[in-house]
């Protein structure tokens, strides 16, 4: 949900490779890989090096898209009611028992899924399946921690309404996604009305309604016996039915134009800055792959187009970078995101729209291409280092609807992509004349009206 | 590149254990012998040489559970080593330190950025309050070509004043996004009350106005002091042998001399608190914070140990006291507790984000009320118990890749003392509940504390909700 989901800019943002941002692409991952239906659950479990560690990442499709129109908040108030106890024990004594081995355990709504994460020593695996199955299967939703998540939920909305990031986030999705599409989000004031007004019983239905092993997927990866491993979730998720996958949304269309959008924030002294548009494409989709090389060598890392000029050449922006994402589910959205200091705003964004103009105009060169390959093949392996990485990867490559030998192929594929296709990608999904812009802060001038 | 607030944060708002602590569990590493090199020690998994013709410190960690190695160079300079005129200077000397040499550059296509970009490494550089380090995790194939660059921006680096004032509004950008967070910018003011003499007074990002007019000379002439073999520590961890990685190191370190001068030395000690203090922040925003620090002691000291697994029973999850007393009954929306893991006596800090409707005042009483809790009545076995499960999983997880283990062994060169990478296991594992005690009460003085309010006003410009409106 949009309290977890905003993204911060960060550096490690600007190097993000897209969908493999750490990936691993260990010789035979999916040869490795161990994947079973478990009671409908799709279990990936690989085994690396590693010693004692294990993690966990999965996704349930009970997101924000499954809230019913007259309550926008309810996927997410359901999954933060997941860790407020169950059946069994209250949500002290779930926590003492992770606790007492340094487990951890949490859930997260995002747009379309319920996110599952987890961590524990290769001995503790047992348990956290137990625990995972229980929170999952067997929640109390007890009246009293409904109460107590409303005041959170409130507090946590405000904290976020302080965050220049967070705000131009919030009005871009708004404007780049229709209501009805999954990646749009509601106002704060629209999801804390819904909070407010979410009842037990409301919870409860939604659970009963979209929780289950259909559409739930788990990556297990690090210091495991995937036969143990199979043998604790089958006693764990044994019985267990219900779940679905939603249907195919519709795609948000092209906007009409040029737009720009002011969000005034008092005694702020940077301004967070989206500038983007939808795409239409989802990760599998066939341009997708060449779109988000063209806008690597566009806007990530400090030698990409955005960082070189904008930053290192001009000196205006700590920050900036290009991206595709939020299409892993659905048709997703390009954006550039940038930090300016209130006096730079207007020198920045003309630069930005410079470095802009000459990307969508004359493409990437084919010097920039092959840098872009090679990157991406070693940053690739390098990504072998962590067990979270390999899990996240696995996860998102198959929620995306990608075979498990995508993880394999991923270098492969970039490789064998033609200058023609990189750059016919920017052409035919990119463009200018029909993008938003979101400025979120101090903005000189600035008022909630339209700049 | 950036600084740590990124970092602090993380610690404010996560676990109060240490950055640098890590179990005893890996095998010790045979000590190789290698020409020009004396061997110093072998303490857990990491050995440690020293380059006899420059006095660098290597510390090599071979750990082979992937063809990927992390090369990081820790310069034992930070903003402790700033005054008045250069606070900010460490941090925006680390990123000219990407700004090219006549050997590296981006004019030849080179450049540090550029090479490591091109094989896929990932990379940064941080500046902290002891220490500068820079970084990158590479195949093992590229660990050569990385480190000729890194080496040779040691001594090498071009240091242009047209560099400076472009990147000057970077950073000064940086400084902007930080001073954004309304806990950021009470912490930079809760030190700067607590700390009147010892430069942890100032923040590493420094004040914008030393920010801006910091001279070129300056910068050179810290440069000069403070990049030397003999101030810094290689560290090489991960898919290498120890042998060949010593060649290599003493190939492209090995050209450079020791300081023609001494490192200077921070001599300044912080003077005896004697009363409590107060600082109040007040802008425009939403949720008032909390802050309340006192002094804690470097994270060499014997009581270290004890104040980390303090910070976990008071801060850390659900099970802890500062849960149950605030978050849960409404009253916070987020209460952290860590003790400072730093080169000279420091703070542990408690950072709680005070709920809508709530007074500032009632969440500092019942955060006092806990810690006199702990002062009178001491904590259970159980708790401990918990404390020392949680670190236990920590040190596994903080195993987990190579640049995990580099960022936490950084700090510990940065305190002072790499083995505190293995030694603090030990230390944490016999924490009993009477350390406990007497640690809080030890530290937990009113009269050597600073407390901070951050007091969200409302909006007064125009309009301060989102509601755009299409052009």
């Amino acid at each position: 949900m949009r309290l977890h989901q905003m993204k911060q800019l960060t550096f490690v943002a600007v190097l993000a490779l897209g969908l493999v941002a750490g990936a691993s692409a260990q010789a035979g991952i999916a040869s490795r890989a161990v994947r079973t239906d478990i009671g409908g659950i799709d279990v990936i479990i690989v085994r690396t090096d590693v010693k004692d560690v294990v993690t966990v990442t999965g996704s349930l499709r009970a997101g924000d898209d499954r809230s019913p129109e007259d309550n926008v908040a309810l996927a997410t108030v359901t999954g933060a009611m997941l860790d407020k106890g169950t059946t069994k024990q209250d949500k002290f004594a779930l926590a003492q028992q992770l606790g007492n081995v340094g487990a951890s355990l949490s859930f997260s709504v995002g747009a379309s899924t319920l996110q599952l994460s987890g961590k524990c020593l290769r001995k503790d695996l047992p348990l956290l399946a137990t625990l995972l199955a229980e929170q999952l299967r067997e929640p109390a939703f007890p009246e009293t921690e409904l109460a107590k998540l409303k005041k959170q939920l409130d507090g946590a909305m405000k904290s976020q309404l302080e965050d220049t990031d967070f705000r131009a986030e919030d009005a871009y999705t708004r404007v780049v996604y229709p209501k009805g599409h999954p990646n749009w989000q509601p106002t704060p004031e629209q999801f804390i009305t819904a909070v407010d007004r979410t009842t037990i019983a409301e919870v409860r239905q939604f659970h009963s309604q979209y929780y289950g092993p259909a559409g739930m997927r788990l990556v297990i990866v690090g210091d495991v016996d995937p036969a143990a491993v199979q043998a604790e979730l089958r006693r764990a998720f044994a019985g267990w039915s219900g779940g679905s996958v939603p249907p195919a949304a519709t795609l948000a269309p092209a906007l009409t134009g040029a737009r720009q959008d002011v969000v005034f924030m008092p005694d702020k002294t940077s301004v967070s800055v989206i500038m983007g548009q939808p795409t239409q494409l989802r990760y599998s989709d066939p341009d997708s792959l060449a779109l988000r090389v063209a806008t690597r060598i566009f806007g990530s890392g400090f030698t990409g187009r955005l960082m070189s000029n904008v930053r290192d050449k001009e000196g205006l922006t700590y920050g900036i970078g290009a991206y595709v994402g939020n299409d892993t589910f659905s048709d997703g959205d390009w954006r550039i995101d940038a930090s300016f200091a209130p006096a730079l705003l207007d020198k920045g964004l003309a630069s930005t729209k410079r470095q802009l103009a000459l990307w969508r105009d004359q493409g990437v060169t084919a010097e920039e291409l092959a840098r872009a390959k090679t990157r991406t093949a070693g940053s690739y392996r390098v990504g072998l280092a962590t067990t979270s990485g390999l899990a996240g990867t696995i996860l998102m490559a198959l929620d995306s609807g990608m075979p498990l030998a995508f993880v394999d192929e991923y270098p492969q594929r970039i490789d064998a992509l033609t200058l023609e296709q990189v750059n016919g990608a920017i052409r035919k999904h990119i463009d200018p004349a029909r993008m938003v812009l979101v400025e979120a802060g101090t903005v000189p001038g600035g008022t909630a009206a339209t700049k | 590149m950036k600084h740590t607030l990124a970092t602090i944060c993380a610690a404010l708002a996560c676990a109060a254990f240490p950055p640098g602590a890590h179990a005893d569990t890996a095998p010790a590493t045979v000590p190789v012998t290698a020409p020009g090199y004396k061997y110093v020690r072998t303490v857990g998994a990491i050995s440690e040489y020293t380059l006899e013709s420059n006095g660098l410190t290597v510390l090599l960690m071979p750990e082979h559970s992937a063809p990927v190695v992390t090369f990081m160079v820790t310069y034992r300079v930070g903003s402790r080593n700033e005054v008045t005129g250069t606070t900010g200077a460490t941090h925006l000397l680390e990123h000219l330190m990407f700004k090219g040499s006549p050997m590296y550059n981006d004019a030849k296509g080179n450049s540090v950025k550029q090479y490591l970009e091109t094989v896929g490494g990932m990379y940064n550089a941080t500046t902290w309050l002891d220490r500068t380090n820079y970084y990158a995790q590479v195949e093992r194939d590229a660990l050569e070509g990385y480190m000729a660059i890194e080496a040779d921006r040691m001594r090498k680096l071009w240091l242009h004043d047209e560099d400076r004032r472009r990147e000057m509004t970077v950073v000064r950008n940086e400084y902007e996004l930080g001073e954004n967070d309304p806990q950021q910018a009470l912490d930079v003011q809760i030190n700067a009350a607590a700390f009147v003499a010892h430069p942890y007074h100032h923040s590493t990002i420094g004040w914008r106005s030393d920010i801006e007019n910091v001279p070129i000379e300056k910068l050179r002439a810290f440069y000069d002091t403070f990049y030397w073999p003999d101030n810094a520590t290689v560290s090489v961890i991960g898919d290498f042998e120890p042998a060949a990685a010593l060649a290599l190191v003493k190939k492209h370190y090995g050209v450079y001399p020791r300081s023609p001068q001494p490192i200077p030395q921070v001599y300044t000690v912080e003077p005896e608190q004697q009363g409590a203090r107060r600082v109040t922040l007040k802008r425009a925003g939403e949720i008032g914070v909390v802050g309340i620090a006192w002094k804690s002691p470097s994270g060499r000291d014997a009581d270290y140990a004890a104040l980390g697994v303090l910070g976990t029973i008071l801060g850390s999850g659900k099970t802890s006291r500062f849960y149950r007393a605030l978050t849960d009954k409404n009253l916070a929306l987020n209460v952290s507790a860590s003790a400072g893991f730093f080169h000279d006596p420091s703070l542990f800090n408690v950072y709680a984000s005070v709920a809508p409707g709530v007074e500032h005042s009632e969440v500092e009483r019942v955060l006092l009320e806990e810690i006199e809790r702990v002062k009178k009545d001491g904590v259970t076995d159980q708790e401990v118990a918990t404390a020392l499960a949680k670190y236990e999983a920590s040190t596994a997880y903080g195993r987990d890749g190579s640049f995990a283990i580099a960022s936490n062994l950084n700090e510990t060169i940065a305190a002072g003392d790499w083995t505190l990478y293995y030694t603090l296991d030990d230390a944490t594992r016999n924490v009993t509940a009477a350390d406990v005690k007497r640690v809080a009460n030890a530290y937990f003085d009113a009269d050597r504390s600073t407390t901070g309010w951050f007091i969200p006003l409302p909006a007064t410009a125009p309009d301060a909700e989102s509601a755009p409106a299409a052009k």
